[in-house]
């Protein structure tokens, strides 16, 4: 790969294996899932078996008296300790236990403690709740409209500006409405050539972390030591202290490896309960979520778009119209954010005079949503590449073509304004298509088995604004320790940092230790989200690692070095403290700029810092008889700027196309009025080894982001942008049905097969 | 005394070891009173190959099987492959093909190549999927995997030949 | 699912004797899995459970009959089933099977006699027995008897099996002349329970169909055997049409049912196109000697 030989020969751009990788193989790599602490008691939620209710009555006699349960606990109960126990990113909306209402099937009422978790569990089955049934409203469309109210008040956490306004609204279940007007959109649907108008719809899904949620609170001296398997630590003590109100270095956070998190394990989930249970009953809670329950906890949005397109008649957008409906389910969680900072990119990524967006968060009485890998992204590109493809096919036009005809190019502005840079959507769409000899011959198949191709693209903004911090330490024998609050969920961060620091020290990468985030030791991280680590983490990381570095040359003047003069670190130890003695500390602290969009128009001159590009082409195969669909390759493509770790960001590449394959071709949570039908592996599907295509490529296409640290950025979510529609694309391509609702199941491809027949028949 | 409770003797990655045990309780639940946490529960319903565990040599999901029932039998789980200090030759080839990335799975994976390639000295890429097809990785890292059963596999039979 | 004791009987007798109580508490099992996750769903609290452990050895023979069938006993695991020789020979469909029918994990402890018990609709063992004419051998207190396997299912999770009775095995007639196959179509992964699944056995005699079997699992609420689509096949040519009617006798037949992998609707369409394939596939497969 040409584009490495820039890199220095050094740490930064090799293919260094995982650092951890010893740990794992040999099942030795700790997780909060096996932690297990002297006199600790174990946690069984009592949950919702109704989607909307006021609690009547609560009666946990028959738990409590079941020999070996400790306590049982009710949301009233919790007000001992936090007088109001909600919590929440975004809104105060989540209490730790359901207060006066519940507002979905699944959400927890009462809990049990126990020592032995198999009387916990035996026990919460024997509580029992009355609750005055409320009418509850679970499409995203009605709930626009709906009568059924899911929160009386809205309660906005007040950190976020563009929120403010929504403080004391009642009857609504909007919790955010997000618009940016650009040109004048109307203007454009009058004078075009062709109007386009589609609707697509996403399932919910979940993420399904193979270590299910866990969380593990111990009182600390006059504090609390919490563990837990959590990608935001940091905000985990936040939101600890602030119910607590408490001072931030009275909670301990500590997270290990994660088992896996893709979003489900951000912000707080289980950490309000467990933190308030230990200090009720004085002794360490676990809180070990089953695979069953993790469905009730956190899922993606479903999300209906409507999206309306002027296009002229050579193929040019002037004019597009989105109306994006996000599924937030019973709490808020993340939502609003997903509704703001994906619902900007709603256009997609081309170059359209005139944009109009209003994206809205909506309250419904289901499982609550949040961000999976890829933060609303994967929703908008399934509608607006769709809805290429079904521009170009009816214009006559190559889908390939029309999109060439229309990306957003380099130095031109984005629907916000913001000039495009560092966003290589070009090279994606053109490395996919060279992949897939998109101009050569296409075999389509025979008899009852039918080809087709399709490819996607699309980008995504970085949350902004965010902070990270690193420290640095220098032992006096020269090694080094960094101390980061970026938690390694599978992704390779431990690594990639370590090439960073290694780089800009001149050590190997090897060498270097990864403190795992401890927040009495390792300084503020806004989380391990969106893609975000790379960029921000590693600009920390690269200024920590240099500040060590001046601080270092600047010992070896004072020790006598001429300037510039090569010295081993220890020597400089030894030399200053007579013996091996002494630290060197570096800290790095890194927020990138940013201009927030303004209220009334959505637009910024600086909406983020940089653009994460991908895109997928596929080819499949269709049986006309039976609607199975096989894919038979699948090709990734991403602008992730230089690679730290090449072979690392393969996997993720790979990683993250694969699991949006599912959420693609099967994953569905079914819901029988607001009753989840399909909550475990059994009955929910996710990809095995026998569904993955035989043919899988991932491309990381030349670029460079002049800003980021060795001009690299994220790269986690990439490659789930394009799937979706890339694969609804070929479908159409190979037999000349459009699906618009997803999963794209055997079953939906035979019954468009099915009504294509009989509206032929007609014709 | 309690007739749930039993007292059971097994062989423990090659050491004799033997404990009180309820009846309730899975193979899982028993390996975590011997500080091993390499088998884990996951799904819980013997689908994700997480809690995988060789009983009497041969491949079994903890989660699914009650404790009581290994009396007598000889048990070999993840950590008691690099017994000898050194990795075993797919614990290698799992890391130099890059193999997994949260690593939560990867204990069940690595015991069902070992016995995959116990029975299989050569799969292709056909075998190996089918074989391997009841282990889950959520992070998908399924394209290393089959690399590394290869790997693993040739250079088992290079060692044996 | 706590405080129950697990008793491990040294013979059939001692096994009867310990089920005979007619506690609904009690049960026998001897790989677990599908009792362990009724247990763990709270579906089912025992308290005896009787392991067949110690019988294993005397019951899970796999043997060739005199007259040139097979015996497999209760306690075989599937694994087993799937290596043997004598099964390969007699009865290559299920060898084949197996490798679709659930994990590594759970061939190398589920047995064929908890898979027949079962009940679930969506086993791929029972079809597969049904189709090759197997018997289902049954003990209990009033001594030994045989049930058909095609017959032995009631309803979703009920069989025949009386309170205090077990399998003690199945035995399958002579297959010489019998071509036979199963194909399970899964609708989300492809490691699933069938959304439907088809097993066929027939006889060709002089370029005509002399008699056949067709059963289908998972899109009924039970195992069923598709008699009409029999009936459309008997006497005539083994080929493209005589299947293509076969089908859409089956499709009007079975009362498929509604369920998270396809509508009933769509499970009626998929089984016309499985039965053909499936008698296909059989034909293909060459009778057994």
């Amino acid at each position: 790969m040409k584009h490495h030989d820039i890199m220095p020969a050094g740490q930064v751009g090799r293919s260094v294996p995982r650092l951890e990788g010893r740990q794992k193989v040999t099942g030795r790599a700790a997780y909060t899932h096996n932690l297990v602490l002297p006199g600790m008691l174990h946690a069984k939620v009592f949950r919702s078996t109704i989607p909307h209710g006021r609690i009547l009555s609560i009666d946990t006699s028959a738990a409590a008296a079941v020999e070996g349960v400790h306590r049982v606990v009710t949301g009233e109960d919790l007000r001992a300790i936090v007088a109001e126990p909600y919590f929440g990113p975004a809104f105060h909306d989540q209490p730790a236990l359901a207060l006066d209402k519940v507002r979905h099937i699944g959400e927890p009422v009462a809990v049990v403690l126990a020592e032995d978790p198999y009387i916990a569990a035996e026990a919460a089955r024997l509580i029992v709740a009355t609750y005055e049934e409320l009418d509850a409203v679970f499409d995203e469309v009605e709930a626009m409209t709906s009568s059924a109210i899911v929160h009386d008040v809205l309660k906005p956490a007040g950190t976020f500006p563009d929120l403010k306004h929504l403080v004391g609204k009642r009857d609504t279940n909007i919790a955010l409405d997000y618009q940016l007007r650009r040109g004048d959109v109307d203007a454009a649907f009058a004078s075009a050539d062709h109007v386009y108008e589609h609707e697509f719809k996403s399932q919910q899904v979940m993420h399904t972390p193979l270590e299910p949620m866990v969380s593990l609170a111990a009182p600390d001296g006059d504090g609390l030591l919490i563990h837990t398997a959590s990608q935001s630590p940091s905000f985990v003590r936040i939101e600890i202290a602030r119910l607590l109100g408490w001072p931030e270095n009275r909670v301990r956070v500590k997270v290990p490896y994660l088992g896996g998190g893709f979003g489900a394990k951000l912000y707080i989930k289980l950490e309000a309960l467990v933190a308030i249970l230990a200090l009720m009953v004085k002794r360490p809670v676990k809180l070990s979520l089953t695979m069953e329950e993790q469905f009730f906890t956190i899922t993606k949005h479903a999300c209906t778009f409507r999206i309306k397109s002027a296009v002229s008649s050579e193929g040019r957008v002037t004019g597009r119209r989105c109306e994006v409906y996000w599924n937030g389910g019973a709490y808020a969680d993340i939502g609003p954010r997903v509704t703001q900072k994906s619902g900007f990119t709603a256009p997609g990524p081309y170059d359209i005079e005139n944009v109009s967006i209003d994206s809205y968060a909506l309250y419904t009485n289901r499982p609550p949503a949040g961000a999976l890998r890829g933060f609303g992204i994967p929703q908008l590109v399934w509608a607006y590449e769709s809805h290429s493809d079904m521009i170009a096919r009816d214009l006559g036009l190559d889908p390939v073509e029309f999109r060439r005809k229309n990306i957003l190019r380099e130095g031109r502005p984005h629907a916000t304004g913001t000039l495009m840079h560092d966003a290589e959507i070009e090279g994606v769409l053109e490395k996919i298509a060279e992949r897939m000899n998109w101009s050569a011959p296409f075999d389509r198949g025979e008899g009852h088995i039918k080809r087709g191709r399709g490819i996607a693209i699309a980008f995504k903004a970085s949350i902004s604004p965010t902070t990270s911090v690193a420290i640095v330490t220098i032992a006096a024998d020269g090694c080094a320790s960094l101390a980061i609050s970026t938690v390694d969920m599978g992704q390779a961060s431990d690594t990639a940092m370590a090439q960073i620091l290694a780089e800009v020290l001149g050590l190997a990468t090897e060498d270097i230790k990864v403190i795992h985030p401890d927040t009495d030791v390792t300084p503020y991280d806004m989380a391990t989200l969106g893609s975000r680590s790379t960029f921000h983490m590693g600009h920390a990381v690269r200024l920590a690692g240099e500040h060590a570095r001046r601080q270092l040359d600047e010992l070896a003047v004072s020790l006598g070095y001429a300037p510039g003069a090569a010295y081993a670190p220890r020597d400089l130890f030894k030399k200053k403290y007579g013996m091996q003695a002494g630290n060197i500390v570096g800290v790095g602290s890194y927020i990138p700029d940013y201009t927030s969009p303004a209220p009334k128009t959505g637009l910024s001159d600086n909406i983020t810092p940089f653009w994460m590009i991908g895109g997928t082409g596929v080819e499949i195969e269709i049986d006309t008889q039976t609607g199975a669909i096989k894919v038979l390759k699948l090709i990734n493509a991403a602008d992730l700027g230089l690679p730290l770790n090449p072979k690392i960001v393969e996997t993720q590449l790979s990683g993250a196309a694969l699991m949006q394959y599912g959420f693609t071709l099967f994953e569905n949570m079914l819901f029988d009025e607001g009753q989840l039908t399909n909550g475990s592996l059994a009955d929910y599907k996710i990809p095995g080894l026998n569904d993955i295509p035989p043919v899988i490529e991932n491309h990381i296409v030349d670029a460079r982001q002049t800003t980021g640290p060795f001009g690299a950025k994220g790269v986690g979510e990439s490659a789930t942008f394009g799937v979706s529609p890339a694969i609804a694309n070929a479908i159409h391509d190979a037999v000349g049905v459009r699906l618009t609702e997803l999963p794209l199941t055997p079953e939906s491809i035979f019954n468009a097969l099915r009504a294509a027949k009989s509206q032929a028949g007609k014709a | 005394m309690d007739p749930s409770i039993r007292k059971i003797a097994f062989t423990l990655n090659g050491q004799k070891v033997s404990a009180q045990v309820e009846s309730h309780i899975n193979l899982v639940d028993l390996l975590r009173r011997f500080n091993l946490d390499g088998a884990r529960e996951s799904c819980g319903q013997g689908l994700c190959g997480c809690c995988t565990v060789l009983v009497d040599g041969v491949a079994v999901s903890g989660c699914l099987t009650l404790a009581q029932l290994v009396d007598g039998k000889s048990l070999t789980t993840v950590e008691g492959l690099d017994a000898s200090g050194a990795l075993s030759v797919v614990q290698q080839a799992f890391i130099d093909e890059g193999a997994f990335q949260c690593g939560f799975c990867t204990p069940g994976f690595v015991l069902m190549t070992h016995q995959l390639l116990e029975t299989n000295a050569d799969p292709d890429e056909h075998e190996i999927r089918d074989y391997l097809a009841g282990n889950l990785c959520r992070c998908a890292a399924y394209p290393e995997i089959i690399r590394a059963v290869k790997t693993a596999g040739d250079r088992m039979r290079a060692i044996s030949t | 699912m706590r405080n129950f004791d697990i008793v491990h009987p040294s013979s059939w007798a001692e096994a009867l004797g310990l089920l005979s109580g007619g506690d609904e508490g009690t049960r026998a099992f001897s790989g677990g899995t599908a009792l362990m996750l009724m247990m763990k769903s709270g579906f089912y609290a025992p308290t005896r459970l009787i392991h067949l452990g110690a019988l294993e050895a005397r019951c899970s023979f796999i043997e060739a009959t005199a007259d040139g069938g097979l015996l497999i006993g209760a306690a075989a695991t599937l694994s087993s089933v799937e290596a043997s020789p004598v099964v390969q020979r007699s009865a290559p469909v299920i060898a084949q099977a197996m490798k679709k029918l659930a994990n590594v994990r759970v061939r190398n402890v589920a047995r064929v006699g908890g898979a027949l018990a079962h009940g679930d609709p969506h086993m791929d063992l029972p079809p597969i027995l049904a189709a090759l004419g197997g018997e289902v051998l049954l003990c209990g207190p009033d001594g030994e008897r045989t049930c058909p396997v095609e017959s032995f299912y009631t309803g979703y999770l009920e069989t025949r099996l009386s309170q205090g009775e077990l399998i003690t095995g199945v035995r399958l007639p002579p297959q010489a002349g019998w071509r036979s196959a199963y194909v399970k179509c899964t609708t989300r992964a492809a490691d699933d329970w069938p959304t439907v699944g088809v097993a066929v056995s027939l006889r060709v005699v002089s370029g005509a169909i002399a008699d056949a079997r067709i059963m289908v699992g998972a899109a009924t609420e039970r195992l069923t055997r598709l008699t009409s689509a029999e009936a459309a096949l008997r006497l005539g040519a083994p080929d493209a049409a005589t299947f293509a009617r076969a089908a859409d006798a089956a499709a009007q037949e079975a009362v498929t049912v509604d369920s998270a992998s396809g509508s009933a609707g769509y499970k009626t369409e998929l089984l016309r196109v499985y039965v053909r394939r499936t008698l296909a596939e059989a034909l293909l497969n060459g009778a057994v000697q």
